[in-house]
């Protein structure tokens, strides 16, 4: 008689297989009918795992640890090309004043120049340029705010890891940085003070690899918490609003 | 009234967020078993259940309202779960291998003797060990198999490789899970 083969039992106990010719085998045969059933009991072992149970309130958790994220992923599908456009506004308009202050300055007008700003000054008054100019500034410094405060809310949140930030996390470096230096020139002290705060936090996390843990994660959090960053960047993201709806 | 998870999805489709955590909400923990079993551990079905949920959220316009929304959940979880193992090079990691038709163990571990585990906790935790024995494949392979009861066909699709080598990777699986348990299963000879 020629017993069952290992690779047969198994596809019988999965009902692959000839199941009338292995039913029969094993009825007949005492030696496989005895390993049929030490895989039975193996495999029972195995529907008896445990999984850890996680609560009434997991999906909460998930949830929470989620929305900022599928916002996040929902706003960069439209927001990225809005966001480079109004980073390179914000430079476009640097340029335009620090080019104007130094020329103020020395002295040295050319007469295009001159003639371009006789031309602007009695077309559009210059307080409605600054106030624009202004108005631009903190609506992406707000938006960049929003945005900052969510990852951190992440970090802060994580319980003993935070995924992948590394892309997100570059995104809001280089928008910081150009924040920050523009905030330096228009003498916004808190601003960037606050950004400059802000700044190493988010190159940590730009740079912490697919997942941040342990004592780095613990760190990072602790970081976060000794300088009140949150709490920071919260007022000056509502005093920005402010301001923007004030202009 | 409990809406239905159709229902639901059209709602999360046209972008209410509110309609979308309902459904994060619902599915969690038996997302979290699958992801669980396919991981081995806490920590990494979490992510994944983290990652199932954002991929699901992007791809939710592909979902079919014909569908079950759990079963299509489920598919997305497998697939992080794969994505996970492949990335961390789970695949290569064999603490078992076969030399010359022959199982060898390359770690050496006690034997368990089964007057050892009388408890049901030490029980589990072999159990835990041997599946943690198996290298990614096979863990997918055998959880799709006997949990899930998919066809070795389906395992194939889902993995990637052809129809026999998943039928090889659920052999394998439960070949190693067998020398493994088998100790524990046996029964006790009496000496009376």
């Amino acid at each position: 008689m020629q017993h069952l083969t290992e690779e047969q039992l198994v596809e019988h106990y999965y009902h692959d297989g000839d199941a009338e010719a292995a039913v029969a085998h094993l009825r007949s045969c005492a030696e496989c009918a005895a390993q049929y059933q030490t895989l039975e009991r193996v495999l029972g072992l195995v529907d008896d795992a445990p999984v850890p149970d996680r609560g009434e309130d997991y999906g909460a958790e998930v949830w929470n640890r989620l929305r900022w994220k599928l916002g996040a992923s929902r706003r960069r599908q439209w927001k990225a090309p809005l966001a480079v456009a109004a980073m390179l506004a914000v430079a476009f308009f640097i340029g335009q004043f620090w080019q104007g202050r130094s020329n103020e300055r020395s002295g040295t007008l050319t007469v295009t120049q001159t003639a371009q700003k006789e031309l602007s000054s009695k077309t559009v008054p210059t307080a409605t340029n600054d106030k624009a100019v202004d108005r631009l500034l903190f609506v992406v410094v707000g938006d960049h705010l929003d945005n900052s405060e969510r990852m951190l809310l992440e970090v802060v949140n994580a319980g003993s890891a935070v995924g992948a930030q590394e892309e997100r996390a570059g995104e809001l470096v280089a928008a910081n940085r150009i924040y920050r230096q523009t905030a330096m020139q228009r003498g916004d002290d808190r601003i960037a003070e606050l950004l400059s705060d802000l700044e190493p936090i988010l190159v940590e996390l730009a740079n912490a690899g697919s997942t941040l843990e342990g004592k780095k994660l613990a760190d990072l959090q602790q970081r976060i918490d000794s300088k009140a960053l949150l709490f920071k960047v919260r007022v000056v993201s509502a005093r920005t609003a402010k301001q923007v709806n004030s202009l | 009234m409990e809406m239905t998870d159709v229902a639901v999805v059209g709602r999360a489709r046209s972008g209410d967020s509110d309609a979308f955590r309902l459904l994060v909400e619902k599915h969690s923990r038996a997302i979290f078993r699958v992801a669980y079993r396919m991981t081995g551990n806490q920590h990494d079905a979490d992510d994944v259940v983290q990652e199932a949920f954002l991929r699901a959220y992007r791809q939710i316009d592909t979902f079919q309202e014909r569908a079950n929304f759990g079963t299509w959940l489920h598919r997305i979880t497998v697939n992080c779960a794969l994505d996970l193992l492949r990335a961390r090079g789970r695949h290569d990691k064999h603490y078992i291998h076969e030399e010359d038709g022959q199982m060898t163990r390359e770690a050496a571990t006690t034997e368990p003797q089964p007057d050892r585990l009388l408890l049901s906790a030490e029980l589990q935790k072999h159990v835990a060990l041997a599946l943690q024995d198996l290298s990614g494949n096979e863990r997918i392979a055998f959880m799709l198999r006997h949990f899930d009861g998919m066809p070795v066909e389906e395992i194939g699709k889902t993995l990637g490789i052809q129809v026999n080598a998943a039928k090889n990777t659920i052999f394998r699986a439960v070949r190693k899970l067998r020398h493994s348990l088998e100790p524990l299963v046996r029964p006790t000879q009496c000496n009376t």
